[in-house]
């Protein structure tokens, strides 16, 4: 019943977008909101934080490039409306802490890089804060692949780190082709999972202070706690590359459409399956990986790993998500998880997809129907040449204001949308 | 790069795509047998995409990249060893690495090489097997 209802899940996208109306600026919205976009050119935009005084902060990355202009103008943004036209007018970059995550928590601005989670106090009510940020955890391995330290924060002063793992699927050689699974994976003593710390205190590191909540989650860039069911949700980015790594078992089509991008609920003590298992979208079961001996037909041991709640397609790459609690939108929305979708580059050669923000209507803490797309049209579809590189925009962070409406940054333009809604 | 210089690329495509997918270390008779545009999109498209600009943050371009457009030696040495230790490793704003692609013959990776800086390079010049061969010799050192 439950696999029946997953598969009914992931075919729900394109029956409802197709009754997005179109906005302004091309994007894709259900009928009676509207997006605005606020603001642009604020470089690689990640996540975003919004202050109770609705004071903007967005995570950015470091620029490809090494120009001195990009290294000088700072890794947070800060914006302010100070005319209440609903755009921000006072625009700051501040701070040499680059990365993707963002969050306020007791009043403080918590920010991350690929090796620590940092927290800026304010005085009062200025925009930028003026003191150095104090280190709440550091001594994260440095890593490239799958690095950004995002997190999340429960109502018992707990931090949750997302550390992803540097690797594809612990294979011997990280994405060489054939080359076998690492058994047990050596990498889940310190990655591949979520770690727990006290969000008061100041100056732990991972070794000494963390927790390990969670393990075989391969990177989940898009975590947050959901009060009502009082419990974490993540987003995981499945593996990658089943057909170049295993040629003589995968199709590139098998790899363009079957692994999920799992949602789940992270319970303490919870293991999730990843380098051994992943889930199949279109036969709604686990398997096990080509790395540990499945051969893309073999169901991994059931009741080991939980299935996700939602099995969401390929390759989408999920890099936030937030809970709906306000009342400004439809009631239907109220509860409900947002899912910022950043888009594939994996399903090449096949069309890339993803380039969305999803809503999944949520009940006491579980999926109550079927996921919707929510905004589309961020790239255009299909994208010239099929490359990432020529998406327009690129969904990857959300946050909800006060006032009930959704923001969402752009990694491409360093655009932020403002979403509303109006009945009439 | 002229269409007519791709499609003589192709057009050497006699062996195809099951010669570099399915049997990479079945020695081949000629260069001439392999069809380059076919061993890139088997090997290298995933990350690097149809287009050669890569993913961006994680993967680079090979559009006028410093690799493609320089020695055809060093070029095929470090398709062989992989970034894992390279020097460019440290500055990358890219988050994967490429694995070595030691199994690719010489043959193989002469006409991926071939294709690559015919395509993304400038229209640099082919990439002999004997190329590939001195560059394996000089990592397996």
């Amino acid at each position: 019943m439950l696999r029946m209802l997953m598969i009914s899940l992931t075919a729900a996208s394109a029956v409802i977008s197709t009754s997005l109306a179109e906005e302004n600026d091309g994007l894709s919205l259900p009928r009676g909101f509207h997006a605005t976009v606020v603001h642009e050119g604020i470089g690689f935009a990640r996540q975003i934080a919004i202050r109770d005084n609705g004071d903007l902060y967005v995570a950015t990355r470091k620029p490809p490039s090494a120009r001195e202009e990009d290294a000088r103008s700072g890794g947070i943004v800060a914006l302010r409306d100070t005319n209440a036209d609903g755009k921000p007018d006072v625009v700051e970059h501040f701070s040499e802490v680059r990365g993707t995550g963002v969050q306020f928590h007791d009043g403080m601005l918590y920010a991350s890089t690929n090796v620590a989670v940092y927290r800026f106090r304010f005085e009062g009510g200025e925009l930028v804060p003026n003191a150095s940020p104090e280190v709440v955890v550091d001594g994260f391995v440095q890593e490239r692949q799958h690095a950004d330290k995002t997190f999340a924060f429960d109502d018992e002063n707990h931090l949750y780190v997302n550390v992803g793992a540097p690797s594809n699927s612990c294979q011997q050689q990280d994405r060489a082709p054939e080359s076998a699974g690492q058994q047990p994976c050596p990498l889940l003593e310190r990655y591949g999972g979520i770690w727990q710390f006290d969000a008061r205190k100041s100056g732990q590191t991972q070794l000494a202070d963390g927790v390990r909540y969670v393990t075989g989650l391969r990177n989940v860039v898009a975590l947050e706690w959901n009060d009502e069911a009082d419990a974490l949700y993540v987003v995981m980015h499945g593996r990658d590359q089943l057909d170049t790594l295993w040629p003589k078992l995968f199709s590139a089509e098998d790899n363009a459409i079957t692994v999920a991008e799992e949602m789940h609920v992270a319970r303490r003590g919870g293991d999730y399956g990843w380098p051994y298992t992943y889930f199949d979208v279109k036969r709604g079961v686990r398997m096990v990986g080509p790395e540990y001996g499945g051969n893309g037909k073999t169901p991994a041991e059931r009741g080991k790993y939980p299935d996700p709640l939602v099995a969401f397609p390929a390759h989408w790459a999920p890099n936030d998500i937030v809970f709906y609690e306000s009342s400004a939108f439809p009631a239907s929305y109220r509860g409900g998880a947002f899912i910022a979708f950043h888009g594939s580059w994996n399903r090449a050669p096949l069309p890339q997809a993803g380039y969305k923000v999803v809503f999944v209507p949520m009940k006491d803490g579980k999926p109550s129907g079927d996921w919707q797309v929510f905004a589309d049209r961020f790239a255009s579809d299909p994208i010239k040449d099929n490359s990432p590189a020529n998406a327009e925009r690129r969904p990857v962070g959300l946050a909800v204001a006060a006032d009930g409406s959704l923001y969402i940054t752009d990694s491409v333009k360093g655009r932020i949308w403002r979403v509303t809604y109006s009945e009439t | 790069m002229t269409r007519g210089r791709l499609a003589s690329i192709r057009m050497l495509a006699l062996a195809g795509f099951a010669l570099v997918c399915g049997c990479t270390n079945t020695p081949v008779e000629t260069v001439a047998k392999i069809d380059g545009e076919a061993a890139y999109r088997a090997n290298c498209l995933v990350c690097h995409q149809a287009d050669g600009r890569g993913v961006p943050f994680l993967q680079p371009p090979l559009v006028d990249g410093p690799w493609v457009l320089g020695d055809p030696q060093a070029l095929a040495a470090f398709v062989l060893t992989g970034g894992f230790n390279s020097a460019e490793r440290k500055d990358s704003p890219n988050e994967n690495v490429m694995p070595a692609f030691t199994q690719l013959d010489d043959a193989t990776l002469a006409a991926v090489l071939t294709y690559v800086r015919a395509r993304f390079g400038k229209d640099a010049g082919a990439v002999t097997p004997e190329v590939v061969a001195q560059a394996r010799q000089t990592i397996a050192r």
